[in-house]
Formats: structure tokens, C-alpha cells, sequence
């Protein structure tokens, strides 16, 4: 069950011609989480610096 | 109830283009089709089904516009709310009278122009008893649609309630394809029947929640 | 009993406070198993008798569509919680959840469409499950829309719940529309009744990144949530102690 299914690194990126359908999704859908992540953390620094500055003595 | 439908039946009928327009874009749209295409390359019979269906989708978006849009903005449903102290009532009423005047007519009209485009005339009971069925599922969701968006624009009903309609064009679709294939029909149309009366039943129930969401 | 439970447990300061604590665990969780599961599916198991490597996109594709229909559940439950006992933090959670919701559908959508070429010849097919998904993926956009439309946003909370609360009733539809239609679509690899069609090799992996993907998507939701939160509670003493 765990051997790799693959004899070299150019196999696993072609996999028998289906390598440029999984790896498209695979990157696409990484990309899509990763900036969701950054999105929201961004999201929470803002609206922190704006509660900050409502809220800062004058 | 019976106070609520006459009114909601007076108001309809001095409303034209409320009952008037949809049937007529019906016409329009089922009889500009064959005219748009070649039809002596294509087998009508066989698919006209699907125009009639998109058809049917269409003029009852349009015939539920604006439902509650008036008597929202000049004051009558929040008067009837404090009238009757039951907005459900007023809600089914309101459905019952678009659904009896328009939509029936609408389901009359797709099933006449099925038996003039190959249609067996058999099945002309049958097309009209799934085309009504349909419409009374579709004016009930696009009515929810309405009830939500109120006072935003025809396009935010749109989205809301299309996609919940959507399922209803699935199980038309399926029903169409029993009575052209000659089998199922019985089964697909109490099914249609069964989620008539809980639809009916429990939609305007939520609509009248949405429409009090709007007043309070 | 269960309104005192409801409402003890469901203050904005709690839920904020908590989810913080919990945010690390959730995230390493999540991003470790997902990395476990696409390794060992993409690298480990065998290749398919029938679809080759291509398979592999399962990986991905059925966590994300699993994940769009909870998603969909969970908003619904909190919707009724809204509904009825008038929580906040649920219609909170709600809009939170809501572009999270539609994102994990494009991608069961998208990673479907390009498994679709290699398997089935054609990147779309109007088939009931995938027509039904795309549904699915209007009716987060028209959840959105609709809250985005009202400058009360109280009446948004409550308008938004209802629409939640109608078009749950489309999941089942959506979990069953393979078996009542005849479809293209291949019927569910796994089931909760137990039973599998997939071999362990593909199995195991496939459990783990839905697991993955699972704790992945709660902690997204709980930034996407405490931000909201804090926008939404700015007025709040509570907010700016936390700031």
C-alpha cells in the first residue's frame, strides 16, 4: 500500500498524459484556499485598524 | 378566506397586464419558436416540449412580479395584516386567485399549442394536469422569491427563487418524457400532486414571515 | 433547558474567544492530513484499472462536494437557530460561512469538469447530480446577494435565514438525483450506511483528506467568522478590549 506508483519525478508530473488534468486542479484549488486564507487574515487586520483608529482618544 | 380571495380576485382583474401579459408572452414565445427555425429539419414533436417548459418557467417569473410590491409600497398589506391579524391567510388567498386565473389559463394554453405541434390529442389531459401542477409549484417559489425581495428589483427575486424552481423543471421534464414514452405518468403526477399540497400548504406560511420581516 | 444552553453558549465574546484558542489546533489538523491524504492518493496509490492517473482528482473532488452540501446544512442549522431563538452568532455564522460555502462548490465543480474530459470525453454534461451541484453553487451566490441588498442588516439576518431554511431542501435532492435519474454521473463511492465501491488503497486516503479538507475549511470559516464578528459587534466594550 505504500509503494509509490511511480518510477521517476517525469512520470509523476506527466501520469501517463492525465498529469496536466490533475495538476491543474490540484494548483488551482491550492491557490484558491491559500488566497482565501490570506483574504480573511487581511480582513481581520482591517477591521482591527479601524475599531482602532474609531476608538483612539483625539 | 372566501372575503380575501374576492378581493385578491377584483384586484387581479383590474390589474391587465398582470394576467393579460404573461398568457400573451406565452403565446408569443410558443408561436415565435417554430418560426424562428427550419421545420422541415426538425422534428417538432420531439422537442417543442422543452420550449413549452422554458415557457411555462418564464411567464410564471413574470406573472408573480411584483405580487407584493404595491400593496407593500402603498400600505394595504400591512392594513390586511392588521385586519385579518394573519398574514398566512392573506398570502394563500393572494396565490390561490394567481394561481386559478393565471396560472391555469397559462397551463390551458402550453397544452393546446403541444396538441398543434404533433402532440397526441390523448394526451392533452394529461399535458394540461402537469403543466397546472407545475405552475402551482412555481408561483408558490417565485411568490417566496418576491415575498424576500420586496422592494429590491425583479433580478434579486430571480436568484433567490430560481434555483428552488429548478428541481420543479427537473420533475416537469420527467413527467413530459412519461407521457411521450407512455409509462410512469401515474406515479410522477401523485408525486406532483403530493408536493402540490405541501408546498401550498406551507410556503405561504414562510412567506408571510418574510412579509412581516419587511413591515416590522 | 435547551434555550438556556443556546443562549450561554452562543455570545459573539465566547465564540470568539474560544475559536481562538482552538484556531491552531483546527489549522495544523486540517493542513497536516490534507497534505498526508494528496501525498499518499497522488503519489502512493495505484492507478486506476480503468481511468488511469486521472482518478486522482478524486482526492480533491469528493471532499470539496461533501463539504459543499454540509456547508449548506450547517448554515440551515444555524439559520433555524435564528430563526427561532433570535441567536446573533448564528446569522453571523451564516454569512460567514456563506462565501466559504460557494468557494468549496466551484471547486468540486471545476475539479469535476476537468476530471470529466479524460473519463467522460466532455468537461459538462447537463446530467441531474452535476446540474443540481451548479444549483447549489446559485443558490450561495443568491444568499449572498440577498443579505448584501438591505441596509438593515437585521432584516437581512432574517431574510437570508429563511432563504437558508427554504433551500435546504435541495440537498436531498441533490445527494439522491443520482439514483431517482438517470445519469452519467457515477453513484456515491462511499456511503454512511457503510459499504464501499473504491479499494482500501484509494479509500484510506481519500477518508483522510476528507478529514483534511474538513478541519481546512473550520478554520477558514472561524477567520472569516471573527472577522465578521468584530465588524459587525464594533460598538461592543467587549470588541475593544479583545483589539
Amino acid at each position: 500500500m505504500f509503494d509509490i506508483a511511480f518510477n521517476n519525478v517525469n512520470e509523476i508530473i506527466g501520469m501517463n498524459g492525465h498529469g496536466i488534468y490533475v495538476w491543474s486542479v490540484y494548483s488551482i484549488a491550492i491557490s484558491i484556499l491559500v488566497m482565501s486564507f490570506l483574504v480573511a487574515k487581511n480582513r481581520i487586520k482591517g477591521v482591527k485598524r479601524k475599531i482602532k483608529i474609531k476608538n483612539a482618544p483625539s | 378566506m372566501l372575503r380575501l380571495i374576492k378581493i385578491e380576485s377584483s384586484k387581479l382583474f383590474y390589474k391587465l397586464k398582470s394576467w393579460l401579459g404573461p398568457m400573451l408572452i406565452m403565446i408569443l414565445v410558443l408561436t415565435a419558436f417554430p418560426l424562428s427555425i427550419d421545420i422541415s429539419q426538425f422534428d417538432l414533436e420531439k422537442f417543442y416540449f422543452s420550449i413549452i417548459v422554458v415557457s411555462l418557467l418564464m411567464t410564471s417569473f413574470l406573472a408573480t412580479e411584483g405580487m407584493f410590491e404595491e400593496d407593500f409600497e402603498d400600505g394595504s398589506l400591512e392594513q390586511e395584516f392588521l385586519i385579518e391579524q394573519d398574514f398566512y391567510k392573506v398570502v394563500l388567498s393572494k396565490i390561490f386567485v394567481y394561481v386559478c386565473f393565471i396560472g391555469v389559463p397559462i397551463a390551458l394554453i402550453g397544452a393546446i399549442f403541444s396538441v398543434a405541434n404533433g402532440v397526441a390529442i390523448e394526451s392533452f389531459v394529461s399535458v394540461f394536469l402537469s403543466l397546472s401542477l407545475s405552475n402551482l409549484l412555481l408561483f408558490n417559489l417565485f411568490a417566496f422569491g418576491n415575498a424576500l425581495s420586496i422592494n429590491k428589483g425583479a433580478m434579486l427575486g430571480v436568484l433567490t427563487s430560481l434555483p428552488l424552481a429548478l428541481p420543479v423543471i427537473i420533475l416537469l421534464g420527467t413527467a413530459i418524457r412519461s407521457i411521450q414514452y407512455g409509462n410512469g405518468f401515474l406515479e410522477i403526477i401523485s408525486l406532483m400532486i403530493g408536493m402540490g399540497f405541501l408546498i401550498s400548504a406551507i410556503m405561504p406560511l414562510i412567506i408571510s414571515t418574510a412579509l412581516k420581516t419587511h413591515i416590522d | 433547558m435547551i434555550s438556556a444552553f443556546i443562549h450561554k453558549f452562543s455570545s459573539p465574546k465566547s465564540f470568539v474567544q474560544i475559536t481562538k484558542t482552538l484556531y491552531p489546533l483546527f489549522i495544523f489538523t486540517g493542513l497536516s492530513m490534507l497534505i498526508i491524504g494528496w501525498t499518499w492518493g497522488l503519489l502512493f496509490a495505484p492507478p486506476d484499472a480503468v481511468q488511469g492517473n486521472s482518478y486522482r482528482i478524486i482526492f480533491l473532488h469528493v471532499p470539496a462536494v461533501i463539504f459543499a452540501e454540509l456547508i449548506y446544512f450547517f448554515m440551515a442549522l444555524c439559520a433555524l437557530m435564528h430563526i427561532v431563538w433570535r441567536v446573533r452568532l448564528a446569522a453571523y455564522l451564516i454569512k460567514s460561512a456563506a462565501p466559504i460555502g460557494a468557494m468549496i462548490t466551484f471547486i468540486g465543480l471545476f475539479s469535476g469538469s476537468i476530471w470529466g474530459i479524460p473519463t467522460w470525453g466532455t468537461w459538462w454534461q447537463w446530467d441531474a447530480r452535476i446540474t443540481s451541484t451548479l444549483i447549489l453553487f446559485i443558490m450561495y451566490l443568491g444568499i449572498l446577494t440577498l443579505h448584501g441588498s438591505f441596509s438593515n442588516l437585521e432584516k437581512s439576518d432574517r431574510l437570508m435565514s429563511i432563504l437558508v431554511v427554504i433551500g435546504v431542501v435541495n440537498i436531498p435532492i441533490i445527494k439522491k438525483s443520482v439514483d431517482w435519474w438517470s445519469t452519467l454521473h457515477q453513484p456515491a463511492s462511499i456511503s454512511v450506511s457503510g459499504g464501499s465501491s473504491i479499494d482500501p488503497s484509494m479509500l484510506y486516503p481519500l477518508i483522510i483528506s476528507v478529514i483534511g479538507l474538513g478541519f481546512t475549511l473550520i478554520s477558514l470559516g472561524i477567520l472569516t467568522s471573527r472577522s465578521y464578528i468584530l465588524g459587525r459587534e464594533k460598538n461592543k466594550k467587549w470588541v475593544l478590549d479583545h483589539v
